[in-house]
């Protein structure tokens, strides 16, 4: 657990900052992140994948863990993702507020479990009771009266896909203020979120993330709605490219999780596997596998995949050759057999930008066309706003998502805007830190949840009881 | 050990008591300072602290020394007067004031916190209301001004065929939601029109596509609307100038010439690369022109600058030459031993290159700068004197023209000549014969072929001869020509005379006479037709052998010189164990060498021709200058 705020500095308004202990909450395909308005990193990151266990002897059903740590190979249980694949929202509501209330109030406010142990009741040892704030007796205290409402003291910003439904928002407040009791509460989309991080109220916002890559135009702190594209090449488009790629190759790759190795002996490279598995006496869900597949997958796209920079296509003549002749990377999978990788490893991402290199995949949907490509996602969102602001745009242009930290992304999106745009002046800004782009959407809501000029527009209690659930739509453009 | 130990050991008084004790405190002071260090390794350092950064302990010593009581912090409520409901209460981190008693707000806090969302300011409000601290940030809201209009108004000025009073609210609306950023509002715009209205279009059979709106039409409505309001409002003449300038910029706004603009910004936009690389190099290509003439220009302003400032200065000092140019001493012809023969060549030289790179200038400029930069060039001080500039200038006379060798030209030659190139020219173009003619005639009338000193007059003159020594000749030619023809026809008539028996005794014997020992030869030919051409070459061959004469007397001088010569550095070769005694030698050597040569000259060489050899000779007796210098004075009497 991190150290609590020391109290001895005096919060300044320097930088406009005014503290309201809110709450950021960013929920994404791949990872849901929470955390205190004001921080530079979320507190809580956990997968939205969730795992759910049957229960055997009650025909009530399952119940559902959250968090890397709850999830491993055990019988009748089933990994699940709350949210959509395609869309990056919310599919499943229930599923949703526990996921939420397990990171909200049981991770950020571990002291409140105490109390509650009907909130949660699942999981989570490993918090305790690290956090001793001053307010502690106080909260303790208060704790019996707000038993129902849990956030009553935390405004809470939301983020949410710019084409999120106005059904979706309606529920989102709903749930934070009738199941929460907040204060006050604001939806805000992650291009805006990811700009604000960026420190620019204008900015183009390309998120290249884990399901999904869209490009929207902010401006002045508002989407454009008509700029909005979406495409979904991503992490997991990637992974099925790589997939693609071990299935093609001579001898077949096969991806084997670590939870399926009991032990393995070094092997030289190239060589087979002589790694020992383990047995299970209970049949495991695919869904596991999916997952732990997943995050094989990721390691290796972390520390494999690269872009081929450009100039160009990589597919462009003498470019294949050039590569080479350059050192690749070795990669050992958990089983022990490793190979070097060179020219692969620029050929499963070069569909990003050339939908007539991508790899042929086994499902239809993850077939690119060539407007779901990113300089083509960039151009047709461009197209989408005013001509006055599109320098503007292109010279103020926001990479965010996990997965444009693949190696050389950067470059390759610069020489494509280049040959794009001769004439303009295109400049990228890409956080350094992976946190920071990993979670760049909550960082920008926990700047703008922490700015005392934003304390005008929360949506409090009191408007919601007036309104509705429908002011959200009225407030939150 | 110092003599204060000493003292010390033996119980003796000191003598300079003050000494001892300040030295004590000194070092006292040091220990003190280095808390925890032996004595003796700090008496190491003498009279220098050792250099050990003592251990700071006040870190620990303020941490816990200091009782102060921790500053206080609450959680404060605070609201902010910039929401429209007024209703959220949020809290922050404020310092405790003092003010308050510790023990009776701390419960209040408290009850606030809890009863944030059921409306505490029912229980509290009547007790504190003043005391909710309000938002500092509450000051920066601001909202745009958005142009307000009731039904009569809207029906009386702001009817528009194309846009109903419904659809103009809703840009109203919008425009006030937004905030006037209309790449937004164009955005959002989303205008359905009523459900009524549609119900009566589809009576009609017609239902109205939902139009389409431009930021344009949006821009323009607007500023329609606001623009009429204001109008509305304060009728124009009434307007100060900031509202008048805006009203006039709302009135005038052009939503066709917004469009065209955008389209020539999007083909701007959508340009190739190479159309972009072409007119990048263009405006590099134009760029560097540009750059190119302003180099140019500099560099013109920089060398016409000093040019300037020469000519400036070159004209002061002319005037000034001009004013004191009575005296005759200042004038450049008269200048002591500047004024060398080739100076003024030189000035020539000058006022040619003045003329060629100040093509811009009048003649006459250069013409008066010329023999101003010949006596700069003469006198390097003058420039350094500058003084106010003179405009004004001086007409020269004609004496004084002549004076300063002024002269004007029609069209001057490029490049610079020298006088005596037109003599030689004159010369040159003449063939070896003629040459040879003219300098003969030029030695008999005792002028030299090459000028000591071609001033303007005397190459003049020069000229003049030659031309006249020119026309001479051919008319001597001519005479000559002349009178052959005229013997020829007179022994061709005493040929037919003799033939028809008269026998002309005296024109045989002039025949024999002249012809000498041909004569018996051309009687025995008695072809009459060859008589002439051999008095013609027999001409020839007589002053073939005047020529053959002094080169006869050269080749014999030469021998002699050669043998003189070897005489001389048989001399010098000599060991010289007596210096003096060798001059003495060589001395004689040459004096009896010019007794011989003198001699041979006088044998050997003809009227005319004694001069080159002799000087020759001279040169070539370079052991001593006075012996030759004697020798042509001798000569000279001679002659």
């Amino acid at each position: 657990m991190a150290q609590p705020l020391t109290t001895a500095s005096v919060p300044t308004d320097i930088y406009g900052g005014d503290e309201v202990s809110a709450l950021v909450l960013d929920a994404g395909y791949c990872q849901t992140r929470a955390g205190f308005a004001g921080e530079d990193v979320p507190k809580s990151v956990l997968p939205s994948s969730y795992g759910s266990i049957k229960d055997t002897n009650a025909a009530s059903g399952s119940r559902n863990v959250f968090g890397d740590d709850f999830i491993y190979a055990r019988p009748d249980f089933e990994v699940k993702n709350y949210m959509s694949r395609t869309e990056s929202v919310v599919e499943d509501w229930d599923t949703a507020v526990q996921v939420w209330e397990a990171m909200l109030l049981d991770r950020l406010q571990p002291e409140r479990r105490q109390t509650q142990p009907s909130k949660n009741g699942l999981n989570d040892g490993a918090d305790g009771e690290g956090d001793v704030s001053m307010e502690d007796a106080a909260i303790s205290a208060e704790n019996a009266e707000n038993a129902e409402k849990p956030l009553a003291e935390s405004p809470l910003l939301m983020t949410e896909a710019p084409w999120n439904q106005g059904k979706a928002r309606e529920k989102a407040i709903e749930i934070a203020m009738e199941n929460w009791g907040c204060p006050a509460f604001w939806l805000s989309r992650t291009p805006v979120c990811a700009a604000f991080a960026a420190g620019k109220a204008s900015a183009l916002v390309v998120d290249v993330g884990g399901a999904n890559t869209s490009v929207t135009a902010v401006h002045d702190g508002m989407i454009l709605k008509r700029s909005i594209q979406k495409s979904h090449v991503g992490g997991i488009w990637l992974s099925n490219q790589i997939r693609s790629m071990f299935d093609s190759s001579d001898p077949k790759i096969e991806v084997k999780p670590s939870y399926m190795v009991e032990s393995k002996v070094p092997v030289d490279a190239g060589a087979p596997s002589q790694a020992i598995l383990r047995k299970f006496g209970y049949d495991l869900h695919p869904s596991y596998r999916a997952y732990e597949d997943e995050r094989l997958l990721t390691e290796y796209k972390e520390s494999v995949v690269e872009v081929w920079r450009g100039p160009g296509r990589y597919s462009n003549p003498g470019n294949e050759d050039l590569v080479k002749t350059q050192p690749g990377r070795i990669f050992e999978m958990p089983d022990g057999s490793n190979q070097m990788w060179r020219e692969q490893r620029f050929r499963v991402s070069e569909g990003m930008w050339d939908e007539t290199a991508q790899l042929p995949t086994t499902s239809e949907e993850d077939r690119i066309t060539k407007a779901q490509t990113v300089p083509e996602l960039i151009r047709a969102c461009l197209n989408a706003v005013d001509v006055d602001l599109r320098p503007n745009l292109l010279g103020n242009i926001v990479v965010t998502g996990g997965t444009s930290l693949l190696n050389g992304f950067n470059d390759r999106l610069n020489n494509e805007l280049m040959a794009m745009y001769p004439g303009m002046r295109v400049k990228l800004h890409a956080a350094g830190l992976t946190t920071e782009r990993r979670f760049g959407a909550w960082i920008g809501g926990s700047i703008l949840a922490s700015l005392g000029t934003f304390h005008q527009m929360w949506i409090s209690k009191k408007e919601y009881d007036e309104n509705g659930a429908g002011i959200v739509e009225k407030r939150c453009k | 050990m110092t003599s204060h130990d000493v003292r010390d050991m033996l119980n003796l008084p000191s003598e300079g008591g003050g000494s001892r004790p300040t030295k004590k405190q000194k070092s006292s002071i040091a220990r003190q300072n280095l808390k925890g260090l032996a004595r003796e390794v700090q008496n190491l350092g003498g009279d220098n602290p050792i250099a050990i950064v003592p251990e700071i302990s006040s870190f620990k010593k303020r941490r816990f020394g200091s009782r102060k009581p921790a500053a206080r912090w609450e959680m404060r409520p605070f609201r902010n007067s910039a929401r429209g409901d007024e209703s959220l209460i949020l809290r922050h981190w404020r310092r405790k004031t003092d003010v308050q008693q510790p023990p009776a707000p701390q419960p209040e806090q408290q009850q606030n916190g809890e009863s944030n969302e059921d409306k505490m300011g029912t229980e509290n409000g009547e007790s504190k209301p003043d005391e909710m601290e309000d938002s500092s940030f509450a000051k920066f809201n601001v909202k745009v001004d958005v142009p307000q209009y009731s039904e009569d108004q809207y029906n009386s000025t702001l009817a528009n065929s194309d846009w109903t009073k419904d659809e103009t609210d809703y840009l109203m609306d919008a425009v006030r939601d937004y905030d006037l950023r209309w790449p937004i509002i164009w955005d959002r715009y989303d205008y359905q029109s009523k459900d009524g209205d549609s119900s009566t279009d589809s009576n009609t059979a017609v239902i109205p596509t939902p139009k389409t709106r431009t930021l344009e039409d949006l821009k323009a409505r607007y500023y329609e609307v606001a623009a009429k309001m204001m109008a509305v409002q304060r009728p124009v003449q009434y307007m100060n100038q900031a509202e008048f300038s805006l009203h006039e910029i709302m009135v005038n706004f052009k939503p066709e010439d917004e469009t065209r603009r955008k389209k020539f910004a999007e083909a701007q936009m959508g340009r190739s690369k190479e159309e972009a690389r072409e007119e990048e190099s263009l405006l590099l290509e134009v760029r560097r022109i540009l750059a190119r003439t302003e180099k140019f220009n500099q560099e013109r302003l920089m060398v016409s600058t000093p040019l300037l400032q020469n000519l400036m200065t070159a004209d002061k000092s002319k005037k000034r030459k001009s004013l004191m140019g009575t005296d005759g001493q200042s004038t450049p012809a008269s200048s002591g031993p500047t004024a060398q023969p080739g100076s003024t060549p030189l000035a020539e030289q000058r006022r040619e290159s003045i003329a060629a790179s100040a093509s811009g200038h009048g003649h006459g400029h250069s013409r008066n700068d010329s023999t101003a930069s010949a006596a700069t060039d003469a006198r390097p001080e003058k420039p350094t004197k500058k003084g106010a500039q003179a405009p004004e200038r001086r007409k020269l006379t004609e004496q004084e023209e002549l004076t300063y060798g002024v002269s004007t030209h029609d069209r001057l030659p490029s490049g610079p000549t020298f006088r005596y190139d037109r003599i030689n020219k004159i010369l040159t173009t003449k063939s070896n014969a003629q040459h040879a003619r003219i300098t003969n005639t030029l030695n008999e009338l005792d002028v030299p072929a090459r000028l000591t000193m071609p001033t303007k007059a005397v190459v003049d003159q020069m000229e003049h001869l030659l031309v006249n020594i020119q026309t001479l000749l051919d008319l001597k030619k001519l005479s000559d020509k002349f009178d052959a023809e005229i013997k020829l026809e007179k022994a061709k008539k005493a040929e037919k005379d003799k033939a028809a028996g008269i026998v002309p005794q005296p024109a045989a014997t002039e025949s024999a006479t002249k012809g000498g020992s041909n004569g018996e030869t051309a009687k025995e030919n008695g072809a009459t037709n060859k008589d002439g051409k051999k008095a013609g070459s027999d001409a020839a061959s007589s002053s073939k052998a005047t020529a053959a004469k002094p080169a006869a007397g050269e080749g014999a001088n030469g021998e002699k010189e050669a043998s003189t010569k070897a005489d001389e550095k048989a001399s010098a070769e000599k060991p010289a164990d007596d210096e003096k005694a060798a001059a003495k030698e060589a001395k004689d050597a040459n004096d009896t060498k010019h007794a011989t040569n003198g001699v041979k000259q006088e044998t050997g060489t003809g009227e005319e021709k004694e001069e080159r050899p002799s000087s020759s000779g001279g040169q070539k007796r370079s052991a001593s200058v006075l012996s030759s210098v004697s020798d042509k004075s001798a000569k000279r009497q001679k002659k």
